[in-house]
């Protein structure tokens, strides 16, 4: 083993907060060699950020109390000054943020912060020279055109763009460690494909050591060469890849490995559910017209965000619907619960035609069609306490109130697991996976025939994710409900869907059987995105890869 | 660019009209009497009253009367009847005293706006801060008509170490013309101040936790770079827009400004006015004031787009 490049000890991290001290990260120690690629995998809270961050003084907050030691080559990380600091940022160490949308200045070009990043460490370079510099670094990261690209805006990037973009500046000073923190986490996951490759390329290219944080082991096993879990604030196991993957040791790894849902997975055996169609949908368009014109606007183009889209839910069943961002599915929901009016085509909820209906005559409807959401943390008014939020709709719709409306939300807490006594708590006072639950009440409440759940599980932890696909399974036998469950993530999608469709473009490119759809895709969508997911088993990602060279 | 501009400039021309429209209406429409005999004056024989329904031709239908209106203002042919001078003429003499007021003060708002904002921002909490903040409320407090005689009354009666009002051109003497408008100057400056400085510091601390500005540090950029170029840098963009409908509008504390210091600027001239009731004056300044503001807005806007690139964007996406 070669000398340690990066080595950390006994690094604690507290935060004074009103509450007291709060440890996020209580003495971590690990060691990075030369070359090499160490994941630390952690759920949300479990410190794998505020570690990378506090190696390079980049806790950002003021009530940060960082002690331990991180020695990089020889200097003391740990307590430098911000003028030492200065000369590791970016030039011995980068690092790579997670959310490339937010992480760049949207009012300089892309080229102008590669450019500072390059002087910064190079103040003798001319901006000329530096300027060469940062089209050549576009252009080592696949950004096409790079000659061009270097003066547009951050908003006139991709994601995936942003990101690359990001890793050409992280590169601009040839540092020797880069910390790629979630790098892929905010990206479509054919996005993540290509640029966990780049990463993978770049890595042999100029054997860069490389600490990758992720909450996502099919990332981990796709391109990692040791690995750190980490769970609340420490390290409980370390190892090699298939040491990690095959022969876990730690409770905690193992209860992490058992709750991913993997897409090679069968999903659960279900009763063929055989009934007449709850909801058919006939040739939906929705389109919004791009207007343009200096006085009178014209309309010059349509963004065609459904475009004739069909298919029938029948009672009872789940209909995964996946796609990628921008493939409309989100748009195609709304338009399908009326949210939004469709601009052509027909909606039949059991047999009625909705399409077209006025608010007023659709009022009676919305109890029977309910949706939960992505975000557990924006959806819930932060300002009223939990049995108010539960109780809303059915002293709207139901008409019920007083100590009747009261046991009413209480039931449905219990049956969403949640304890009655949370009748009066705000929603700050719950976890993600909690709030999830509470969001699943609220739809429920009014006892609906169809739900329609966007991506109501993306924001949360593998661990519960799990808990949150089960208990939207019982309730549908409980219940008999009809779900339309909508995810980017096909191995989520397929563990819960009776049938899927997949979205592109606006239109549904293949429908079928979840476990057709799965394994002998059609449409060359289809096989592209399947081909994407990365697989939590470093096995088979090694024989993925050396089956099908990347051309 | 100059998609973006030529929208703008006809956006423009659609406000400038309304606002015409309205003014209008406002002096000439809705007050139920006589706009003939307003105008006059408040010593008007019956035969000026006549003369005047002719010459603007109150007897027309409306949009004749309107156009009548916007002919004369835009000629400079309209006549102070109290005064018996031309309205337009003394407006354009009042101009170089009324600008050099408003842009002085301008200048001296936002330097010292922003330099109390960053220097607020940057040492959030602490001593100077508590101090800027204290000053900056203070500030905000005071009425500038009060301020104007408090100033006038100890460092020109009492200890004069400023000259008293009256505007000396600065083609005559530039330093008589700024000592003479210094204490108008910062009297006019001092609430902006305050709040400018406020709200560039709400701003930039918003900004400071921002993934741009923790990406700025992680390239290794010094701590003046990071807080200039990307916090401070895109702090300023609301500033902008503030300062936009603050100078149009800086005409209102202007009348006062110059009242209290004798300045003989539009102000002075539109608070004169006022006082006797002399009607063409006021509709004057009120037509143009308002066509200042739009105007100003306007070329606000365009250097909002230069400042924020996604502002173009949105206006083609649109």
């Amino acid at each position: 083993m070669s000398e340690a490049l990066l080595s950390v000890e006994g690094l604690r991290v507290r935060f004074a907060t009103e509450g007291g001290e709060v440890e996020a990260v209580g003495g971590v120690s690990f060691e990075l060699t030369p070359g090499e690629v160490l994941a630390i995998v952690g759920e949300s809270g479990s410190g794998k950020s505020v570690t990378a961050q506090a190696i390079l003084g980049l806790t950002g907050s003021r009530n940060a109390r960082v002690d331990g030691s991180a020695r990089f080559g020889g200097q003391q990380l740990i307590g430098a000054s911000e003028a030492e600091l200065r000369e590791v940022r970016g030039a011995e160490i980068a690092i790579v943020f997670q959310d490339p949308m937010t992480s760049l200045n949207p009012v300089y070009r892309v080229g102008a912060q590669i450019v500072e990043a390059i002087r910064a460490h190079r103040p003798q370079m001319s901006k000329v020279e530096a300027r060469k510099l940062a089209v050549e670094l576009l252009d080592s990261v696949g950004i096409p055109d790079p000659d061009r690209r270097v003066d547009a805006y951050p908003h006139e990037f991709s994601g995936g763009m942003r990101q690359r973009a990001m890793i050409a500046m992280a590169l601009s000073a040839e540092p020797r460690v880069l910390i790629a923190d979630e790098p892929t986490t905010a990206l479509d996951v054919t996005v993540q494909a290509q640029i966990l490759e780049l990463l993978r390329r770049l890595h042999g290219e100029r054997s860069l050591a490389t600490i990758l944080i992720t909450h996502d082991l099919g990332v981990v096993a796709e391109v990692a060469d040791r690995v750190l879990v980490m769970h609340e604030g420490r390290i409980v196991e370390r190892g090699g890849l298939d040491e990690i993957f095959y022969s876990p040791k730690e409770p905690y790894t193992r209860k992490l490995l058992d709750a991913v849902v993997r897409l090679d997975q069968a999903a659960p055996l279900r009763p063929s559910r055989e009934q007449a169609p709850l909801l058919e949908v006939t040739d939906l368009v929705k389109h919004f017209p791009v207007k343009r014109g200096l006085l009178v606007e014209r309309e010059v183009d349509r963004v065609r965000a459904v475009d004739g889209v069909s298919f029938s839910v029948a009672k009872g069943e789940t209909l995964g619907l996946v796609g990628e961002s921008g493939s409309g599915k989100s748009t195609l929901s709304r338009t399908v619960l009326q949210l939004i009016d469709p601009t052509s085509g027909s909606v039949r909820f059991e047999g009625r035609e909705i399409a077209g209906l006025s608010h007023r005559e659709m009022r009676p409807l919305r109890a029977e069609m309910q949706m939960v959401f992505q975000d557990p943390f924006a959806s819930l008014n932060p300002r009223k306490r939990i049995g108010q939020i539960v109780g809303e709709p059915l002293r709207l719709q139901g008409g019920a109130s007083g100590a009747e409306l009261r046991s009413q939300v209480q039931e449905l807490l219990e049956r969403v697991g949640l304890s009655p006594t949370h009748y009066q708590r705000y929603p700050h006072e719950f976890s993600g996976g909690q709030r999830q639950r509470i969001g699943i009440a609220c739809a429920l409440a009014l006892r609906p025939k169809l739900v329609v759940a966007d991506e109501p599980v993306s924001a949360l932890d593998v661990s519960i994710q799990a808990q949150i696909l089960d208990l939207l399974a019982d309730l549908q036998d409980d219940f008999g409900l009809t779900y339309i469950f909508i995810a980017h993530d096909i191995g989520v999608v397929r563990h819960v869907s009776d049938r899927i469709a997949v979205m592109h473009e606006g239109k549904i490119v293949e429908q079928g059987p979840a476990d057709q759809v799965c394994e002998q895709p059609t449409a060359p969508y289809t096989k592209q995105l399947l081909a994407a997911v990365p697989v939590p088993d470093p096995r088979e990602s090694r024989s993925r890869r050396q089956s099908a060279p990347q051309a | 660019m100059a998609r973006f501009v030529v929208r703008r400039l006809a956006g423009m021309v659609a406000v400038l009209f309304a606002v015409s429209v309205i003014v209008f209406l406002i002096f000439n429409v809705i007050p139920n009497s006589n706009p003939a005999r307003s105008m006059a004056g408040k010593n008007a024989s019956p035969a000026l009253v006549d003369s005047i329904t002719e010459e603007w031709g109150f007897d027309d239908p409306l949009p004749q009367q309107y156009l009548t209106m916007m002919g004369k203002i835009f000629s400079g042919d309209v006549i102070s009847y109290e005064g018996r001078e031309n309205v337009v003429e003394r407006i354009t003499e009042g101009i170089p005293a009324t600008f050099s007021l408003c842009i002085g003060a301008a200048v001296i708002w936002m330097f010292f706006g922003i330099l109390f904002g960053y220097l607020s921002a940057v040492r959030a909490g602490g001593l100077l801060d508590r101090t800027l903040t204290i000053v900056a409320v203070t500030g905000i407090s005071m009425p500038v008509f009060w301020l104007a005689a408090i100033f006038l009354n100890y460092l020109t009666y009492k200890i004069e170490l400023f000259p008293s009002g009256t505007y000396v051109p600065l083609s005559e003497d530039p330093f008589e013309w700024a000592n003479h408008l210094f204490l108008p100057w910062v009297t006019l400056a001092i609430v902006y101040i305050g709040l400018y400085s406020r709200v560039l510091r709400s701003n930039m601390l918003d900004a400071m936790d921002e993934d741009y500005v923790r990406t700025a540090r992680a390239k290794g950029l010094g701590e003046r770079q990071v807080m200039t170029r990307h916090v401070l840098r895109n702090s300023l963009v609301p500033i902008v827009t503030l300062f936009g409908l603050d100078f149009g509008a800086l005409l209102g504390g202007a009348i006062l400004v110059e009242a209290v210091f004798s300045l003989d600027g539009i102000g002075l001239y539109t608070y004169d006015s006022l006082l006797n009731q002399d009607l063409p004056p006021v509709m004057t300044v009120v037509i143009f004031g308002a066509f200042f503001v739009v105007l100003f807005n306007t070329l606000v806007d365009i250097a909002y787009a230069y400042l924020d690139p996604r502002v173009k964007l949105g206006a083609s996406a649109k």
